[in-house]
């Protein structure tokens, strides 16, 4: 809502700068975007009369003309012809300055030479003055003083309040709305303007409501004998300012009521509305209509039409049709102000994107009670500025609603705004806002809200009102207590950890959007039964690419991975935490889809929290000391070890797969107590390759929400044995496909329950074991905090592996 | 025939003192000095020589001599500890100085890592509100129309839909009507999800991801976080949520942080405010988030009676208090994961 102050000062004038009256408005809940000065650079314009047209010799185009300034004559060259000798317009002498494209910086006017003649600065059109958008022509003034400086008679210094309306708010799309705000807030007097009150003749046009619920009220007031012309000056100029296009003195008086009162307003050649009748009701099946705009709409049985006896003439409270328009050849108009709800004018102006003035004012309602007004005004204005007589009204408004009292105990309100508000306080803010407010014999305040403010209808409404009136800054600070200790859950907590571990172990975290698409899949070479093919899909997605919610972390942190590398960083080691989304299943439903009492509530995915890690190039990077090393699978395995430490977990059982989209001899599924936690590995080449990654990617992801299930677990202390331990080295040969952590296993358990440590440090193959075997040297140390550990001890322990390793992995020590 | 010898038979101890000491003093290397060492009190020294006669000379004799072996013995190791300090500092002086390195060189850290702005800044908030009794809690992120917007007081053709450009998803079952699941547009879902299930008092913080069809730009990305908290119990006011969110921006924003609240529309709350912040490192008022206090309907929603208990709430984009405590200009970098904007923060 674009608001001149020179319109706001013809109801209300505060005693404030405009910046005061801006920063008091947005405190009020009225947003002040900006104060604009759109017309400021008009400076030396002066209305000057047409005394002489004359050809420019050597030209089609240009004329010489000469005009009066009420002083002096001046010869300008122009390349317009809508004028002629006698019409008034707007001569920017030389010195004078125009708005030009950037307000701040205006365009000064100089005396030229065209074609051998000399132009003594230009006359201007609408557009050039920034006076709306007409550039058809040189902007002729109807009733304007001759020699008057313009910017002063159209007062073009006019700052102009751009406000941001709330949806609740819908009286404040009107200067009058604003006006009454501005006037409760600075306590300044405010000047409304009298109803027209509309002649008791019925116009003689059936109206006929089909749909009371969308279409509360319905009134139409019949203007004869118009002359539909152009606008007077000062009305286009405040309508340009305002926002809206300068059109006829018809159309520029319906929009003037509706910028003026809230009302809507639309008016129709009566002659050509056929019948005449009026229908209100829904459009029929494909029926169309073309809008004022030139669109020939095709209407859905949703939308809401005006018709006459022929079909659509409009579509209701978005925009009227063409066929009724008026026009030069009007004589007859019948304006129309009505009520429409809210929710149906939404719905047609959304399924068109037809968004108008008067769509938006009617999304935030406007209320049925004031419609006479605003027709009264609109009709009276209609003829004032196009000479016509307002004749006769016919009001559809078969069950008028009369507006609810509401009970406000003044008590409540101080509790809920913890604010000390006297009862008279309470009752002298609603006042303020032409709210009824009467004190009741229970201590309680009966309030009737006044019929501009549909947006109050329940007692914590008025709480605002009373809160903001009084002033939001006045509301003190206070800190509840909630009685209670607050923080994190157990598993937010473990997920805390986990981030901060990975970050302290050389990850950078990352957040990308979790969509993919069929594309992604395919990368990944997931088999068509694969479970991660059966993602949800978007009804609308952002784009085609992305039109699934991810079952697998990797496509997004590929994604991210490789955007680095085009960007030449070569070492990654990225991770990220976030929900993938599954179809429900009997062991992992989704949340509740409802409220206990909803029988079918819908079914919702499952979310299971991820941890997933990407990496490329080096993990140890070079230096001027060390060769560095690339990353590997161990890198990543150790990541996923980094998190389960993080949380107190026991180390994850890691088993060797070959599968989608990883290396089928470099991945491994992890296990905790059995039960599957997720898979990190190198990506198989042909993905790298159709994914262009630097070769030897890897990746990995796992169930982060099994690992955080039981928040971060406590380790039992082992004391440290006061006694001296024995160390001693065991070397294991075993076949090479036999996994290590078999090997390990064995070595554990046959070296008995004093084991402290068993470190692998050294694996061999070579031609002294024999081919197809491999050595595992690990260093043990046993600890007994009872007694000395002895020689023996160690040939036991020996003896113990030995036997183990040779029973459950086909092992021998070499000794 | 055997002698006893007189002291006419003794080396001069003043001379072998004086020797010696000047032996000492004029070794220069280490090597040197154990050379004179070994010449005056190694097996065939000097020194060694007096003492081994000492045994044949009479007893009263023996304990003069004896004691003036021991004054030049003594004169002597101080002699030889004296210049061996000194040879061995110079020693190390001139092996410690080769040895020297560059202090300069990078330092060897384990591979740096980083954790994104958005989850550093959601925690941050936590921290706050934890402090202040709230808990944390988080909710999904595929949400049903019931708990995204009617639960929330938006019914259908309410205009406030407009504004939330919503993503839908499709049906998982087909008894679900097309439309009735879709991705959140807010964290408040959670609000009626946690009073459903939990009688007051409700003290929750809603960290969390969310949804709108919309194009990135530098101010705008379809998929960003924002914090939702919740306060409901008996006697909760206006100036409560005044409070709790001063002390939210100033632990946010540093103890100079202020705020101001403007009237604002929310279906869901009633009074509503929209919340600037002071913030001091940019000097100006911020718009900063939307709260208000808990609407009647949506407290019924959620079975709680509001004659019997109020609430407040508030939400806020995430982003937003993170590229105010960053200083960053465009939304578009924290979707970006650019490891040298993350690694920078």
């Amino acid at each position: 809502m674009r608001v001149p102050l020179s319109w706001l000062h013809d109801h209300v004038r505060p005693d404030c700068s405009v910046e005061q009256l801006a920063e008091t408005l947005t405190l009020g809940g009225l947003v002040v975007d900006a104060i604009r000065r759109p017309t400021a650079g008009v400076r030396g314009v002066v209305v000057s009369r047409v005394e002489r047209v004359d050809r420019v010799p050597g030209s089609d185009k240009l004329s010489l003309v000469e005009v009066f300034d009420g002083r002096e004559r001046h010869e300008i060259v122009c390349g317009a012809s809508n004028f002629s000798a006698g019409d008034l317009v707007p001569a920017a002498l030389p010195g004078a300055t125009l708005p030009g494209p950037d307000p701040a910086s205006p365009v000064e006017i100089g005396r030229k030479r065209l074609l051998g003649v000399v132009s003594d600065g230009m006359l201007a059109s609408a557009r050039e003055l920034g006076v709306g958008d007409d550039h058809r022509g040189i902007w002729v003034l109807g009733d304007a003083p001759l020699g008057a400086d313009l910017a002063e008679w159209l007062d073009l210094d006019d700052p102009v309040l751009d406000l941001d309306i709330n949806p609740d708010r819908g009286y404040a799309l009107s200067i009058l709305g604003v006006a009454r705000d501005v006037a409760a807030l600075t306590g300044a007097p405010l000047r409304l303007p009298d109803a027209e009150p509309l002649p008791p003749v019925d116009t003689g046009v059936a109206v006929s409501v089909q749909d009371l619920r969308h279409c509360p009220r319905f009134s139409v007031t019949r203007v004869d004998g118009v002359t539909v012309g152009p606008s007077p000056a000062w009305l286009q100029r405040r309508l340009a300012a305002a926002g809206m296009r300068p059109i006829s003195n018809v159309v520029d008086a319906t929009n003037h009521a509706m910028l003026e009162t809230g009302h809507p307003a639309h008016a129709y050649d009566l002659t050509r509305l056929a019948g005449p009748r009026i229908e209100v009701r829904h459009a029929r099946d494909a029926e169309r209509v073309v809008t004022l705009d030139g669109e020939e709409r095709v209407l859905a049985a949703t939308d809401l039409v005006i018709a006459d006896a022929e079909g659509a003439v409009g579509l209701a409270g978005v925009m009227g049709g063409a066929r009724t328009e008026v026009d030069e050849r009007t004589r007859d108009v019948l304006v129309e102000v009505a009520a429409f709800e809210p929710a149906a004018v939404l719905r047609t102006a959304r399924r068109l994107r037809l968004f108008t003035e008067a769509s938006t004012r009617f999304e935030k309602t406007v209320p049925a009670q004031t419609v006479a007004f605003g027709a009264g005004r609109c009709a009276a204005l209609v003829a004032r500025l196009a000479g016509g007589r307002v004749a006769a009204a016919t009001d559809a408004w078969p069950a008028p609603e009369q507006r609810q009292v509401i009970r406000l105990r003044p008590d409540r309100v101080r509790r809920h705004l913890g604010m000390e508000l006297p009862d008279e306080r309470q009752a002298s803010l609603l006042g303020s806002i032409d709210c009824a407010v009467a004190a009741q014999p229970d201590g309680t305040l009966a309030v009737t809200p006044p019929d501009y403010r549909p947006d109050l209808r329940i007692e914590v409404d008025l709480d605002e009102e009373i809160a903001r009136l009084h002033g939001y800054d006045k509301v003190p600070e206070r800190v509840p207590s909630s009685g209670r200790v607050g923080g994190r859950r157990a598993e937010h907590r473990a997920r805390r950890r986990v981030r901060e571990a990975l970050a302290g172990g050389g990850w950078s975290e990352i957040v990308a959007f979790p969509f993919v698409g069929p594309a992604d899949l395919d990368a990944l070479g997931l088999a068509a039964d694969d479970p991660r093919r059966r993602a949800v899909a978007l009804v609308n997605p952002l784009s085609r690419e992305e039109s699934l919610l991810r079952t697998t972390m990797l496509p997004g942190l590929l994604h991210a991975l490789r955007r680095n590398v085009n960007r030449q960083a070569t070492d990654l080691a990225l991770f990220e935490v976030g929900a993938v989304y599954l179809r429900p299943t009997a062991d992992e439903p989704g949340a509740d889809g409802g409220p206990p009492w909803e029988s079918q509530p819908p079914t919702l995915p499952a979310e299971p929290l991820m941890l997933a890690v990407a990496a490329c190039g080096h993990f140890v990077p070079p230096r001027h000391d060390e060769a560095g090393r690339a990353v590997d699978v161990y890198d990543l395995l150790g990541a996923v070890d980094l998190a389960r430490r993080a949380v107190g977990l026991a180390p994850l059982e890691a088993v060797a797969t070959a599968e989608a989209p990883y290396h089928p001899g470099r991945a491994a599924r992890l296990r905790l107590d059995g039960a599957d936690v997720g898979v990190v590995g190198e990506l198989h080449p042909r993905v790298v390759s159709l994914l262009d990654l630097p070769v030897r990617t890897l990746a990995g992801e796992v169930r982060l929400d099994r690992l955080t299930a039981g928040g971060v677990r406590l380790a039992a202390a082992v004391e440290p044995s006061p006694l001296p331990p024995l160390r001693f080295d065991v070397a294991v040969v075993v076949d090479a496909d036999v996994p290590a952590a078999a090997v390990e296993a064995a070595v554990r358990a046959g070296a008995g329950t004093r084991v402290s440590a068993c470190d692998l440090f050294d694996v061999y193959t070579g031609p002294s074991i024999g081919a197809g075997r491999k050595s595992l040297a690990y260093r043990l140390r046993l600890d007994d905090p009872q007694r000395a550990l002895t020689e023996a001890d160690q040939r036991e322990a020996i003896e113990g592996v030995h036997r183990a390793v040779a029973e459950a992995v086909g092992g021998a020590l070499r000794r | 025939m055997t002698t006893t010898p007189g002291t006419a038979d003794l080396p001069d101890l003043d001379a072998l003192r004086e020797r010696g000491a000047r032996a000492y003093a004029g070794a220069s290397t280490l090597d040197e000095l154990d050379d004179v060492k070994a010449e005056l009190v190694g097996r065939r020294g000097a020194l060694t020589a007096v003492q081994r006669l000492l045994g044949s000379l009479d007893p009263a004799l023996r304990r003069e001599v004896g004691a003036r072996v021991n004054a030049v013995r003594a004169a002597l190791a101080g002699a030889e500890a004296q210049r061996r300090a000194a040879l061995e500092a110079e020693r190390d002086r001139v092996v410690l100085a080769a040895e020297a390195l560059d202090v300069t060189l990078p330092p060897r850290t384990p591979r740096r890592g980083s954790l994104h702005p958005i989850t550093e800044t959601m925690e941050a908030m936590v921290d706050v509100l934890a402090g202040l009794g709230f808990t944390a809690v988080t909710g999904p992120e595929v949400e049903t129309d019931w708990f995204n917007f009617q639960a929330m007081n938006i019914p259908h053709d309410h205009p406030a839909r407009g504004m939330h450009d919503t993503i839908y998803v499709e049906s998982l079952v087909d008894a679900d009507p097309p439309g009735s699941i879709l991705l959140r547009t807010h964290t408040s879902p959670m609000q009626t999800r946690t009073m459903l299930v939990q009688p007051p008092p409700v003290y929750i913080a809603v960290p969390g991801r969310v949804f709108r069809q919309e194009t990135a730009d530098a101010t705008h990305l379809p998929v960003f976080h924002q914090m939702e908290s919740l306060a409901v119990d008996a006697g909760l006011s206006f100036a409560d949520l005044r409070g709790t969110l001063a002390e939210l921006c100033r632990g946010l924003f540093g103890p100079d942080a202020r705020i101001r609240m403007r009237p604002d529309h929310y279906p869901f709350t009633e009074p509503s405010a929209d919340v600037d912040a002071w913030v001091p490192a940019v000097g100006d008022w911020v718009e900063l988030l939307g709260s208000g206090m808990v609407h009647p309907n949506v407290l019924r929603m959620a079975g709680y009676d509001p004659e019997q208990v109020s609430g407040f709430a508030f939400g806020m984009g995430v982003e937003r208090v993170a590229m105010l405590r960053h200083g960053i200009d465009d939304l578009r970098l924290f979707a970006d994961n650019d490891v040298r904007f993350l690694s920078a923060l």
